[in-house]
């Protein structure tokens, strides 16, 4: 057995070269009264950046980042899910890694800690973000303060007034969190001038912060969908891959939910890459269609259109998601690799509404005890479903996959779930 | 070698042949002259800016080709978006090697065309010009080996996503990972910033460097004699390297 420092990885795994095909480059739109790559100059991390930009298959994670990671607990556990396989009956094995272990109960620390360790090194003071569900705001939150920064949250209304608890932690950890559409930003007020109630989207939330960063000179910090938070994400995939190697696991199946696709390329990408695993599911939700009915085009990451164009399957920067309960999971699209190995059919994807993964969610919890962040539970649906074809093929496969969160903070959404679909 | 790069037809008339023949007598190789496209998709700010300048003005593009060819006796590679010419490529390339044109280089060929651009290649080549492969640290590593030698006169080897705009990248580690997969000159330039990236690129491996938006912001606050007095600087730092 390898001590566990030896699990985290040294270097993050970039899969760019990797991808079949060339990846369309961002770019500026036709006519652009002003250069939306120039504008990432000004808002991002220089460091960051640069790995934004970097295609080279291996990044070294500074020490200090290292230190960091072990520091807030990783590696993460990887867990057999014993009961789970009893209770569907099937001869797969379930694995499962669990980042809701961290202090922020999700994966979106791997990529606050080395984002804000890189603007401390550069003497940036004040981070600036936005957030859905709650769990990215409370890894910068968190990460500002590790370093001595401050921090500004741009939190979706919708969730700030679910999880107030979510808003409470960010303010523990010191951070600064306003309700978005907010009247702090131009982009919010315009917002808010067409619809006073307007319940706020991630697209919102993030034009937000962009300009708020921009006009107060901090920088902003990404949460998902861009190149560099899948990269820093890998470390993810590199320690379950140590982790099944050590218990000499291949594995056949690797699932993960998709907001923006971070959590699933972090811990996909690194199994593809290395040619490990024969399938690759990406699960979205069924109330924001993005796999089933997007398009493969060129859009804006964010809804005000202030980042560059992208390449990625989106519904379009102004779709408005419904309020479903998984946060996390309201964006109108997906990172650009994911999106690619999505259309070249080498990550199939499924999408499921809220009474199947709420489904999901109670067997999981009952035979596992975790309570799954409801994102992840998208992801346990689809296992489930892998397992139970797996029953009636009578195949012995080995289905691992990415629990990104815990659901302790979504409890009072759960409820709502349970008087809704009972 | 030096790939120097100017627009069709900027800043003027005038200045622009006079440009032309300046860069090369500072030395220049290989002079690639941009189109003006119908969307600059891959240029950045410096470049979209030459190219909303000469829209104001030039017409008969073809005619200042020509000029271009009797004022300079260095190759020609013209760059355009394939994008904007997918339905009638094989006219234009027949005009193109008819007024004395070399090459041709598509910046999309391998992003919006990836799956046919061997047949665009092979159309390139048919017509007796040179088919110059733009690749980018987004290609694929095998594809980039592949490539690398169906491209003529050189492969050219962007560093950054768009053209002109300083991004960090590590320009000495793109390089050296390139160097290894591309048996071909390899010259390497979009968004070639300054002359601390030039040298980094040259000492990594490249065998050239592709000049541009520089000469731009130049000729925008000096005018063209001072963009050529940097093609004269350039030609020194690749002679002394
Ligand atoms: C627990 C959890 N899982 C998944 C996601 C979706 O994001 P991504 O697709 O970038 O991993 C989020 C986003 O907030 C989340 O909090």
């Amino acid at each position: 057995m390898a001590n566990s420092e030896e699990i985290i990885p040294s270097y993050w795994y970039n899969i760019i070269p990797d991808l079949p095909k060339p990846l369309p480059p961002p770019r500026d739109p036709p006519d652009a009264e002003f250069s939306r790559i120039d504008l990432l100059r000004k808002i991002m991390p220089s460091e960051v950046l640069r790995q934004q930009f970097t295609v080279e298959r291996f990044v070294s994670i500074p020490r200090e980042v290292r230190e960091a990671y072990i520091n807030i607990g990783r590696p993460t556990p990887l867990v057999r899910a014993k009961r789970l396989e009893e209770f569907l009956n099937t001869p797969a094995k379930i694995y499962f890694k669990y980042e809701g272990a961290t202090p922020t109960g999700s994966h979106k620390i791997n990529t606050a800690l080395p984002q804000a360790y890189f603007s401390m090194k550069e003497g940036v003071d004040h981070l600036v973000t936005e957030t859905g569900a709650g769990q990215w705001g409370t890894a910068v939150a968190l990460s500002a303060r590790m370093y001595g920064l401050n921090s500004t949250i741009f939190m979706v209304k919708v969730s700030y007034e679910q999880k107030p608890q979510r808003r409470t932690i960010m303010q523990l950890y010191g951070a600064q969190v306003f309700a978005s559409p907010t009247s702090h930003t131009e982009y919010g007020k315009k917002v808010l001038n067409e619809n006073p109630n307007h319940p706020g989207s991630l697209g919102i939330a993030m034009s937000e912060a962009i300009e708020y960063a921009l006009s107060n000179g901090y920088k902003y910090l990404v949460g998902s969908v861009l190149d560099v938070v899948v990269l820093h994400q890998s470390v993810i995939g590199l320690e379950a891959m140590k982790q099944l190697q050590e218990l000499d696991e291949e594995p056949d199946v690797l699932v993960g939910c998709v907001g923006g696709g971070s959590n699933f390329g972090g811990f996909a990408f690194p199994f593809i890459g290395s040619k490990k695993g024969s399938k690759y599911i990406a699960v979205g939700s069924y109330e924001i269609p993005k796999f089933s009915k997007g398009a493969y085009n060129y859009d804006f990451p964010d809804s005000a259109g202030l980042l560059p164009l992208v390449k990625m399957i989106t519904l379009g920067r102004d779709y408005v998601p419904p309020p479903i309960y998984s946060g996390g999971l309201r964006y109108h699209g997906a990172a650009p690799s994911l999106s690619m190995l999505i259309k070249e059919g080498i990550v199939d994807w499924r999408e499921y509404n809220e009474k199947e993964i709420f489904e999901a969610a109670q067997i999981f919890l009952q035979t596992q005890g975790i309570v799954p962040a409801p994102e992840s539970s998208h992801a346990i649906r689809a296992v489930i479903e892998e397992a139970r074809e797996a029953k009636i093929k009578n195949e012995k496969k080995v289905i691992v996959f990415n629990l990104s969160g815990h659901g302790l903070l979504d409890l009072p959404n759960y409820e709502s779930m349970m008087k809704r679909i009972g | 070698m030096l790939v120097s790069y100017a627009t069709l037809g900027y800043p003027n008339r005038e200045d622009y042949l006079r440009l032309v023949k300046g860069l090369v007598e500072a030395g220049s190789d290989i002079l690639e002259i941009g189109l003006l496209p119908k969307y600059a998709k891959y240029d950045g700010p410096v470049i979209r800016r030459s190219y909303k300048q000469v829209s104001t003005w030039l017409t008969d593009f073809w005619s200042l080709l020509e000029e271009t060819r009797r004022a300079v006796d260095v190759p020609l590679v013209i760059l355009t978006y394939l994008e904007d010419w997918v339905s009638s490529l094989s006219q234009v390339l027949a005009k193109m090697k008819e007024v004395g044109i070399d090459g041709v280089l598509f910046p999309d060929l391998l992003i919006d065309f990836v799956d046919e651009y061997e047949k665009y290649v092979n159309e390139i080549k048919s017509h007796g010009l040179s088919a110059v492969i733009f690749t980018s640290p987004s290609v694929p590593d095998p594809l980039i080996h592949k490539v690398s030698r169906l491209s003529d006169m050189f492969l050219y080897y962007g560093v950054r996503p768009t053209t002109g705009v300083p991004l960090p990248v590590s320009v000495d580690s793109l390089i050296t990972r390139v160097r290894t997969l591309v048996n071909n000159k390899l010259v390497v330039g979009f968004g070639l910033s300054d002359i601390e990236d030039m040298k980094k690129a040259l000492k990594a491996g490249a065998d050239g460097v592709a000049i541009g938006t520089v000469y731009i912001e130049e000729i925008e606050r000096n005018g063209v004699e001072s963009a050529i007095s940097l093609a004269r600087k350039f030609r020194g730092i690749l002679d002394g390297a």
